[in-house]
């Protein structure tokens, strides 16, 4: 017998009885509260940050501004340029000598501060999310969504997606005697941007 | 030969004399439960997410063989190859095969438990292949040749001072700088280019997805993304009792998962893998390592339950004193205690002693289980197992003769019985001599409490009869 | 005072290390349920409940002390003692023996004092008892945790506690806060001779939190926690006292 069919026989010779634990509903509890605002401030506790533009500031502008030493700015959108497309990157590797990602977040999740991106937002290239050093996403208010039940119950993403991650502020550790340090191996910044 | 017990009390005994590190862990931890707390008292909703969580995976268990079935056809049907290990060593060959058949020769990987279970980098070392932890806290356990001490935060034993001196000499970093900010960051510099050459990735995982054929990793760092999207070959090592049956499940765990681990309210990063990314290999190895003999047990089957967030480590005031190292096992803490027994019972026969019972376990788990009452259980166990230490089990023997028999009861504590059997006296003191060590005796007084009563309650009752 | 009027036929369990280091808290417990009225009975020939060695693990070692325990007690409509993790034991784990009637009688009508003054006999002053001191409050884990006489942390719970219920009502007691009002100090039974380490580091943690919080006492309805915390204290220097809650309610002073 494969190791499967061994595996299986056991679980079904010793699990308890199946009648006895019924599955729940699915369960959509807690804060309904799907704001900008809630949304910021969960960004903001989990070391995220919201670029704001300066009066009438463009967004290739603010990422001049925030990021003055940038020389490799990679657009993952049709309406900025920056230094170099995704597509042309080629190997996952190439990533690496990104300083700023420019992608948009299909949703957010305002509980969390949470923005998504898949496969369909890096094409073809999910290595530059967390290769580059910077990154800025571009996210509609509109398509906040209040927490994680709602997002999991109402985002076709999730069921679509071969590569999905809900990133909530930079990469970040505390692994060294407890001391928080944003920025460990992947982004060390994660900056939003509002559609207007 | 017979396995010898871990001898816990010894090796807590030597963690407890280093004053520096001991405080540091235990305020650490301590600090990591409160944050916890913060974070339940503002979600009103919290106790009602426990027992959901707990009725998810109950039933889950409950089915397993048919989930598991459901999510290997559905990752099969997204181009995933799905295998099945039923221990370790199975694990390792799968592994192997794998990277042998790719020509790997360095591994990226992010921390996974059962990897550790399975000793898998001392599997693949020796043929030829290079692991790198990429975790920061699991590197440095790697580094320094230890096993991770906690599930969640796997080097917080460590003080600065010893991971500049770790990094010294394997980053040639300068041992005398000790700030946790520049240490990361030479970590992320010697990473950076092990990562970009890596032939494969290899990660854990925290959830499977029946309904979807979906894993989830958790982390903080975005190691595990590292691993996963920039080699073309990514394994993913995950125990068969990962699953849960819907995407919308993942609501109550994701909400709960950092919450309880780290007092964040979730980690940074949260990754679904439900296909290979284009031009890449994706396997999911499902290890059942004891866990299908597990799910038998009456009394412990729900340990399975478990989704690894150490939150009742966190809270265990004798693991904040102790060390995750002092339990000589993969899974240290309470939850260590209840599940290595599993794996070898006279090896980890001293764990589920390692504890006081207090409960305080059982209420910091986002699953509910019923971490102390399996402490109770295992020792019984144990105890009818005969993996009880000779003299624990003469001393328990013979209090229990003792306390059956009133007369002789009340010879031996006025100190008039010498004869009480079995064991000599001078084997209970010496069992007894520990005591003193860092406490005084209780101070002796001129009368019991049965005296007293008989002298004064008895004899004036009878006075007031007679009258 | 009782605030039910309730008289019952209670029989006093002394736990053996109250019995031998401890006896004026058997007094105190005694006096006190004489003084709110209460038929109270010391059967003499009792010893133990079976806790030591049950929590060993070795159950069937229980069985004699568990027998006469219910020998000792079934003819009581109460079972009172002053410890909570007896009447942890006696309640919920007690089973080293057939499950009588007897048996069930006796598990389901022993109480810890506490609760039995608090949610038995009601009792809504004590005019006797005063007891100007600062204390730290330690609930033992099977009064927490168990029996559940007070608000627990890890459950985000609303704040309640029995035993501070009825302390509120001794004149001139104040309470000191520690850090981790609800953090084990480490006695657990044999877990402090064959852990002695990490017991008494527990437990001297435990007592300078108390210390450090303003506390002169600490009070409790568990005489191991404190035989034990007593023990840690008296050796690391920590100057700080100890009383059983009965006595307090009792009115002693000091």
């Amino acid at each position: 017998m494969s190791s499967r069919d061994a595996i299986l026989t056991r679980l079904r010779d010793n699990r308890p009885d199946p009648a006895a634990y019924s599955l729940p509903p699915v369960a959509r509890l807690g804060d309904m509260d799907a704001s900008r605002a809630r949304f910021e401030k969960s960004l903001t506790l989990l070391g995220g940050q919201v670029l704001a533009p300066q009066a009438g500031e463009s967004l290739s502008a603010a990422i001049a501004r925030r990021f003055p030493d940038a020389k490799i700015v990679c657009s993952a959108v049709p309406e900025f340029e920056g230094t170099v497309r995704i597509e042309e990157l080629g190997t996952p590797q190439k990533a690496a000598d990104v300083d700023v990602l420019v992608v948009r977040a299909p949703f957010g999740i305002a509980e969390m501060g949470s923005i998504f991106l898949s496969e369909a937002q890096l094409p073809t290239l999910n290595s530059a999310a967390h290769l580059t050093q910077h990154i800025v996403v571009i996210l509609s208010e509109s398509t906040l969504t209040a927490n994680m039940h709602t997002a999991y119950i109402e985002r076709p993403e999730f069921h679509a997606a071969r590569y999905g991650v809900l990133m909530s502020g930079p990469s970040a550790t505390a692994d060294i005697q407890g001391v928080l340090v944003r920025g460990a191996q992947g982004v060390r910044t994660l900056s939003v941007w509002w559609e207007q | 030969m017979k396995v010898k017990p871990v001898n816990h009390a010894r090796a807590a005994e030597a963690f407890i004399k280093d004053t520096p590190h001991l405080t540091f862990h235990d305020e650490r931890l301590w600090d990591l439960r409160q944050k916890r707390d913060q974070q339940m008292h503002e979600l009103p909703e919290w106790q009602e997410l426990r027992t959901l969580a707990s009725q998810i995976k109950e039933h889950t268990l409950a089915n397993l063989p048919e989930y598991l079935e459901q999510f290997e056809a559905n990752a099969k049907k997204n181009g995933i190859h799905v295998h099945w290990a039923a221990d370790g060593a199975e694990h390792n060959r799968i592994v192997g095969e794998i990277l042998e058949k790719h020509g790997v020769k360095s591994l990226i990987k992010s921390k996974s438990m059962v990897t550790e279970e399975c000793n898998m980098r001392e599997y693949l070392e020796p043929r030829g292949v290079v692991v790198t932890e990429t975790d920061l806290g699991e590197r440095i356990q790697q580094l320094d040749n230890q096993m991770p001490s906690h599930i969640v935060v796997p080097a917080v034993h460590k003080l600065t001072p010893d991971v500049a001196k770790l990094f010294a000499e394997h980053y040639h970093t300068d041992p005398n700088d000790d700030d946790p900010q520049s240490l990361a960051w030479s970590q992320r510099l010697a990473a950076r280019p092990v990562i970009l050459a890596a032939d494969a990735g290899m990660t854990g995982g925290n959830f499977l997805v029946a309904e979807t054929g979906t894993f989830v990793v958790c982390t903080n760092e975005g190691n595990a993304d590292l691993s996963a999207t920039v080699p073309g070959l990514h394994i993913a090592t995950l125990g068969i009792e990962r699953l849960v049956p819907r995407m919308a499940d993942l609501g109550v765990f994701v909400r709960m998962l950092s919450r309880s681990a780290l007092g964040s309210p979730i980690t940074q990063y949260t990754t679904h893998f439900r296909g290979p990314q284009d031009g890449s290999e994706m396997h999911v190895v499902l290890v059942d390592n004891g866990r299908s003999h597990r799910l038998g047990m009456e009394d412990f089957w729900t340990s399975l339950k478990c989704i690894r967030c150490g939150a009742c480590m966190n809270t265990c005031p004798v693991y904040r004193r102790s060390g995750g190292l002092s339990y000589g096992a993969v899974y240290s803490g309470p939850i260590g205690a209840i599940i290595d027994p599993t794996f070898n019972e006279r090896k980890y026969s001293t764990l589920p002693f390692a504890s006081t019972m207090n409960g305080s376990c059982s209420n910091v788990c986002p699953v509910r289980i019923n971490i102390h009452e399996q402490l109770y259980k295992w020792r019984r166990v144990l105890a009818e197992h005969h993996e009880l230490p000779f003299v624990k089990r003469e001393v328990m023997h013979m209090a229990g003769r003792l306390m059956g028999q009133p007369k002789l009861y009340r010879a031996a504590i006025s100190g008039t019985e010498t004869a009480l059997g079995v064991l000599p006296r001078f084997a209970l003191y010496n069992w007894l001599n520990p005591w003193g060590k860092n406490r005084e005796l209780p101070h002796p007084v001129k009368q019991t409490f049965h005296s007293w009563y008989k002298q004064n309650r008895l004899k004036t009752k009878k006075k007031g009869e007679d009258a | 005072m009782s605030g039910t009027g309730v008289r019952m036929k209670i029989g006093l369990f002394v736990p053996c290390y109250i019995d031998a280091f401890y006896p004026k808290t058997g007094i105190a417990t005694l006096e006190l349920l004489e003084k709110l009225g209460q038929d109270v009975e010391y059967p003499l020939d009792q010893t133990c409940c079976g806790q030591p060695m049950a929590n060993s693990g070795c159950n069937k070692d229980a069985a004699a002390a568990e027998a006469l325990f219910v020998k000792n007690f079934a003819r009581y409509d109460a079972i009172v003692m002053p410890s909570g993790s007896c009447a942890h034991h006696v309640k919920d784990n007690f089973d080293a023996i057939p499950q009588t009637d007897e048996v069930r009688h006796v598990r389901k009508n022993t109480y810890e004092l506490v609760e039995f003054l608090h949610d038995v006999l009601k009792v809504d002053a004590f005019p006797w008892a005063e007891f100007p001191h600062k204390v730290g409050l330690h609930n033992s884990c099977g009064t927490l945790r168990a029996l559940r006489t007070a608000s627990m942390s890890e459950l985000g719970e609303p704040f309640f506690s029995k035993p501070m219920d009825l302390l509120s009502k001794v004149r001139g007691i104040s309470f000191a806060t520690p850090r981790r009002p609800d953090e084990c100090c480490g006695f657990g039974g044999t877990f402090s001779v064959t852990e002695e380490a990490v017991s008494a580091r527990m437990g001297v943690d435990k007592v300078r939190d108390h210390h450090e919080a303003g506390a002169e006492y600490i009070v409790s309805a568990d005489t191991s926690c404190m035989m034990h915390q007593q023990g840690c204290a008296e050796r690391a220097g920590v100057p700080i006292r100890f009383i059983h809650i009965a006595e307090i309610l009792n009115g002693a002073r000091a």
